[in-house]
């Protein structure tokens, strides 16, 4: 359902603005820490300029204030270690700061969209953009501006010494480092081409990898050659990925370095050097400041080159980032202008329209009235849009057209937990979280007691399944509670029966999940039933054939509505689907409830007949 | 290299590696030359001998040209060596996912494995371009430092003053910052998990109503993972900034060696400033050290994690048959052969026929269990003593209620767990006698929880057989009413299902489920019936399609729809671990045991209808309640 976003191109100057504002909490912070870094980068140059001077006065032959110098010295390198001590401290902490905020605005916004984004799986996709691009992007950041400041400064400070002490060798120096430093900064560009293909390569290894966890049995079970496809093929796909950006700029990252290692240097500023002085136009003590600054030149330029390959990478991470913000959320009303549902809690669906984003129609105009403590049920084939109908109940997703009512206010305007306090719903496979059992079922009321927990499990037929666990109630999901789909349901349904929402919406395949316990289940549901507005997805049609109401859809639209005799009687859709009913499953149209022997053997006799029937009708 | 890293090593690479390792090194020492090399030839241009000078810059040039084809070389086999590393953990990590016994994934290790494959593999592979930077850190200052010694020992000293510093500084911030850095990493797990959990869980959190405390678990995980990254922070700081500081004090005590010796004329004042240089020389890769330590620690926590995951013990598999494949029918038909005789009346007298041909057209594979005990890791026991025979070409219904075992009884043939006692045989051949691979290609599976992967259907169908042609997987979908479902999604064929094939409803995974069963056209079929999840226009041809899968084939059925207890040839009742009852439908019946309680109970539970409480629904069928 809807997860298109808005226009992506419009969205780029939105997102350096979105950006700035992201960081503005931690940026005095930031801006700081850039200053103390550069402070300590500049001072960084002390140790040659110090020795430079003390060699020229002992060569001149002079002892005088050498030891002033070196205390000099050694002071303004303590000066720095606290700068550069103070700068690191505040810039990661601004940085793991920044990245917790990060994360909760993204949950914040999470918990705002509609239900229907969650449909079809977006966890993996969740998790990568807040874990990971998160990561990314506090990185960039809030590292990256001290880191630049630093690499900015004491460059200027080692680049104006050396140009002061001798501006040829000086210039050849820059030269060298110009050169590599160009030469990288191009491949960063070029390395940008790349950066798509591999994010979208670890987007498709983290879903890879977590649809192999939780689809292991099935991979257990079908998988060739023990491997599986899509994790392998991912994995392959990442490495590729990965080698080819490295591979382009395998070449002239090596030509760079080479340019700027160590031994290259200082063959050429000492080659040079020593010719210079050969011809009487250099100091020889001038050299010994480029033997020790000339060096490291290079190596403190690092950070600007990564700060732009780190931009890289957190524009596309800010960029998934800003686009999970820039989700429309569902709208939530004002606390304001908030209604309380009224009384009678009727449900009333009043020319309601339901179709994507890309305009494909699902509802096209359903009205029909829940009244208070009646049974609906939803009859159609798959498409009809059954599913749909009861999620706008619950609202999943909102109209697109027409109005659903409860208690005769606009769902839009009931505040969300206002709303599931009267709705409550079993539509989906449930999902047990990672908590105690008890905590589980008194999900919507943590106040609830032991007493009505352990009620609330007796009627959804798990009490027993329960205390047979190590920690009985107290077990946790995943680590000593592992339950199969059907037990999970009931725990499911004892969180509904706890949670006692006058309105339940109830898809009954979802609800009977487990057969070996229908029976328990059926008598909790008809417990749930007691007093409550019931709407339910129906599959088995004999099930709801005393239902107060019979809303039969096809292709989005109400065809007829009805109780069960009187739709038979009509002899139109629903009666069809009757009919299909009873043909496919003849273990439930026997009429005579006496079991014995002799009806059994009967019932034997009718499904060998079926079987026939059946491998004809496979082979049509 | 030590440790769990060094068992990560590809048995391919090591030689490679071993190559590259050396070249670094020589590397390293030449530019440990270069600085050194560095010492006289300043000594000689600053007492103003040029020419000698000039003649230093010789062997200066040869470094150089060393750097120059080192980089050239060592750029290109760094990249081959982690790429070929990390394909090859991603291959062993991709084969052990599939041979770790399914209990392990119930396990909370089972959590860490997304990190361990997006970032873990990563970082190991990183070693390759670690171990560059590393052995220069080291190798290089080692080499300044015998030119230093050879040069002036007291300065040599003087510089070497910063070593034990410096090591106790990495001592202390490794034992400082690696219990930080585990616990930051497991809240970052942990964290990962929650919001897996958030985001699949939202329709049951809001409905729970608080929104504020349905976030408060995760909140909890974000707000641990922010602590302990700023403990982390906090704590991996003083071992590095007792390193800076060491290397501060190794300076200071270099400079005022110098300083005092050159004003007492122990050391004339241009060898001074050069041997200076060269200690400041030495002194400046140990600073890369430090951080490269921290970069080592945690590759090596990496590793651990990675080794972790690799040496969990599988099902242990049989020796491998030279023969590969081609074996397995043989191995499964000679063996076969021979069971027939000795398995009792079990519909078996055909079976030995049947298994002399090659292939699947051994259409008599049959299936028993043995005695079997089995209990999941840390659980009660399920299986108590579990003896029953599955003939081969009929359908065997097994019944119980939940809880029973019906589960573990399939995941036992299929090995996904291995049994405590007794033994499982498929065709008369032990499975833990077969390969994984043989085994498997016999069986095909309808799980009742069916998990499809977010791709099209046909990706999903055809994973049960990725031989199959175009063909065979329309005409198992046709069979399976897989058509109808692929007619009504948007993009027809070509339409994802979906994270786990959530896009699909229940029935509709299943029937993807049997279409994938039937593309596979295995002679055992392990099916787990879904109840009440097909619509009804489409619930009598999955029972055809379901018929037709059962003809021919071993078929083992947990079964919840009562026409499929009814129809199978033969009926297990499972109870207290083991088999109780065991019939046709009519036998069972008669003798009013087990099953027919059973019976009863579920077709009070078939007649069933959901009305509004006031209507007396049940008061209407006594008899039917009663039996």
């Amino acid at each position: 359902m809807g997860r298109s976003g808005p226009a992506p191109g419009s969205r780029v100057a939105m997102m350096v603005e979105d950006l700035a504002a992201l960081r503005r909490p931690v940026r005095t912070r930031i801006t700081v820490a850039a200053g103390l870094q550069a402070l300590a980068a500049v001072l960084a140059v002390t140790p040659a300029v110090v020795l430079v001077e003390i060699g020229r006065r002992l060569l001149d032959g002079s002892v005088r204030s050498v030891w002033g110098l070196a205390w000099l010295a050694v002071g303004l390198l303590f000066a720095r270690f606290v700068l550069y001590a103070a700068a690191s401290l505040l810039s990661h902490l601004a940085d793991a700061d920044l990245a917790y905020l990060l994360r909760r605005r993204l949950t914040g916004q999470l918990g705002g969209l509609p239900l229907s984004w969650f449909a079809g799986g977006v966890s993996g996709q969740v998790r990568s953009v807040v874990q990971d691009d998160v990561a990314t992007l506090h990185h960039a950041i809030a590292h990256a501006r001290a880191d630049l400041a630093a690499a900015v400064a004491g460059p200027a400070v080692v680049v104006g010494y050396l140009l002061w002490v001798d501006w040829p060798l000086a210039l050849v120096t820059i030269a060298l480092v110009a050169l590599a430093q160009s030469i990288r900064m191009r491949l960063t560009v070029r390395a940008a081409d790349q950066t798509q293909r591999m994010a979208a390569a670890s987007t498709e290894l983290t879903a890879a990898v977590l649809e192999t966890v939780r689809g292991i049995a099935e991979l257990k079970a079908f998988a060739r050659h023990g491997r599986a496809p899509r994790f392998t093929a991912a994995a392959a796909e990442y490495v590729d990925a990965d080698e080819q950006a490295q591979r382009i700029f395998l070449r002239p990252r090596g030509v760079a370095r080479a340019t700027v290692s160590p031994a290259t240097v200082v063959f050429v500023t000492t080659a040079l050097g020593v010719a210079l002085v050969g011809a009487g136009w250099s100091d020889p003590v001038d050299l010994v400041a480029f033997a020790l600054l000339g060096v490291g030149l290079f190596e403190q330029l690092t950070p600007i080159y990564l700060a732009q390959d780190l931009r890289d990478s957190a524009r596309d991470a800010a960029g998934r980032i800003v686009k999970l913000l820039g989700e429309p959320p569902q709208s939530a009303v004002e606390p304001g202008l908030a209604r309380r549902p009224g009384t009678p809690l009727t449900v009333e669906l009043d020319d309601v329209r339901f179709s994507y984003t890309d305009g494909h129609p699902v509802l096209a105009g359903v009205s029909a009235t829940l009244a208070p403590g009646t049974v609906t049920a939803l009859v159609g084939p798959s498409g009809a849009g059954k599913s749909t109908l009861a999620m706008l109940v619950a609202r999943f997703a909102d109209v697109t057209g027409g109005a659903i009512r409860l208690g005769a206010v606009d769902l839009r305007e009931i505040d969300r937990d206002e709303l599931y306090r009267h709705v409550g719903f079993l539509l989906q496979d449930s999902v047990l979280l990672a908590r105690s059992i008890r905590d589980n079922i008194a999900l919507a009321v943590p106040a609830a007691s032991d007493e009505a927990v352990h009620a609330a499990a007796r009627a959804a037929a798990i009490d027993e399944r329960i205390r047979a666990l190590p920690r009985g109630y107290d077990s946790v999901v995943g680590e000593d509670a592992h339950l199969s789909g059907g037990e999970a349901q009931r725990v499911a349904i004892a969180r509904t029966l706890l949670a006692d929402t006058p309105v339940i919406l109830l898809d009954e395949a979802t609800a009977f999940a487990d057969p070996d316990s229908e029976a328990a289940i059926q008598d909790a549901l008809a417990e749930l039933a007691v007093g409550r507005t019931l709407l339910v997805i129906a599959h088995r049609l004999y099930t709801i054939t005393d239902a107060d109401q019979i809303l039969v859809l096809d292709e989005g639209r109400l065809v007829e509505r009805g109780r069960h005799l009187d739709l038979l009687a009509a002899g139109g859709r629903y009666a069809a689907l009757w009919a299909a009913q009873q043909d496919g499953d003849p273990a439930t149209t026997r009429t005579d409830p006496a079991v014995t022997a002799e009806a059994a053997d009967a019932a034997v006799t009718a499904v060998t007949a079926v079987t026939d029937v059946d491998g004809v009708g496979g082979r049509r | 290299m030590r440790g769990p890293l060094h068992g990560l090593v590809p048995t391919t690479q090591r030689a490679p590696l071993v190559r590259y390792l050396t070249a670094i090194s020589g590397y390293a020492v030449s530019e440990g030359v270069a600085f050194g090399v560095l010492a006289p030839l300043l000594t000689a241009l600053l007492r103003g001998h040029t020419a000698t000078a000039a003649r230093w810059v010789i062997p200066l040039a040869a470094a150089a040209v060393v750097g120059w084809w080192a980089h050239y070389y060592l750029g290109s086999r760094s990249l081959r060596l982690s790429t070929a590393w990390r394909r090859d953990l991603y291959t062993r990590i991709g084969d052990t996912l599939l041979t770790l016994p399914l209990g392990w994934y119930d396990a909370p290790g089972a959590r860490a494995v997304p990190q361990l494959v997006t970032a873990d593999v990563a970082r190991v592979a990183s070693t390759v371009f670690l171990a560059q930077a590393l052995l220069g850190a080291i190798l290089t200052p080692a080499t300044v430092a015998v030119f230093l010694f050879a040069c002036d020992w007291r300065i040599g000293l003087a510089s070497l003053a910063a070593i034990p510093v410096v090591l106790l500084a990495l001592t202390l911030g490794r034992r400082l910052s690696a219990r930080a850095e585990a616990a930051e990493h497991a809240a970052t797990t942990e964290a990962g998990a929650r919001l897996v959990e958030f985001a699949g869980a939202q329709p049951t959190l809001r409905a729970a109503g608080q929104s504020a405390a349905g976030r408060a678990e995760l909140d909890r995980a974000l707000a641990t993972q922010h602590r302990t990254a700023r403990r982390q922070v906090i704590a991996s700081l003083p071992g590095e900034y007792l390193g800076e500081l060491g290397l501060q004090l190794a300076f200071t005590a270099l400079l005022f060696t110098g300083v005092a010796l050159a004003t007492h004329d122990q050391l004339g004042p241009a060898r001074m400033i050069a041997l200076v240089v060269l200690g400041i020389s030495m002194l400046r890769p140990l600073d890369a050290l430090v951080g490269l330590g921290a970069a080592l620690r945690g590759i090596q926590s990496s590793a651990a994690r990675i080794e972790g995951l690799l040496t969990v013990a599988p099902l242990p598999e049989p020796s491998p048959h030279p023969g590969g494949t081609g074996l397995a029918d043989g191995r499964l038909a000679g063996v076969g052969t021979g069971l027939g005789l000795g398995d009792v009346g079990s519909g078996l007298a055909d079976v030995g026929a049947g298994l002399g041909d090659v292939g699947r057209e051994a259409a008599g594979i049959g299936v028993e269990l043995e005695d079997v005990r089995f209990a999941y890791p840390d659980g009660p026991e399920i299986l108590r003593g579990l003896s029953l025979s599955i003939p081969a070409g009929r359908t065997t219904a097994l019944v119980g209620a939940s809880g029973s075992g019906k589960t573990t009884v399939t995941r036992l043939i299929a090995r996904f767990h291995d049994v405590g006692a007794g033994t499982v045989r498929v065709g008369g051949v032990d499975v833990r006698d077969l390969a994984s691979g043989e085994l498997l290609r016999h069986l095909a599976f309808v799980f009742q929880d069916v998990y499809l992967f977010d791709g099209t259907v046909e990706d999903n169908i055809r994973f049960g057989n990725p031989d199959a042609t175009d063909e065979q997987v329309r005409e198992a979908a046709r069979r399976a009413r897989v058509d109808a479902v692929v007619a009504r999604l948007p993009d027809g064929w070509a339409s994802r299902v979906g994270e786990g094939g959530r896009l699909l409803s229940g029935g509709e995974r299943q029937r993807v489920a049997i279409a994938r069963a039937l593309c596979r056209d295995a002679p055992i079929v392990l099916l787990d019936e879904a109840t009440a999840s097909l619509d009804p226009e489409n619930e009598a041809a999955v029972h055809a399609a379901l018929a037709e899968l059962a003809t021919a084939r071993t078929v083992l059925v947990i079964a919840h729809r009562l026409n499929t207890v009814v129809r199978a040839d033969q009926i297990a009742v499972l109870a207290d671990g083991r088999v109780v009852e065991r019939g046709s439908h009519a036998e069972l019946l008669a003798r009013d045991g087990h099953y027919a309680a059973f019976w009863r109970d579920r077709d009070r539970a078939a007649g069933w209808r959901l009305a509004s409480a006031a209507r007396p629904d049940r008061a209407d069928r006594p008899a039917r309640a009663g039996g």
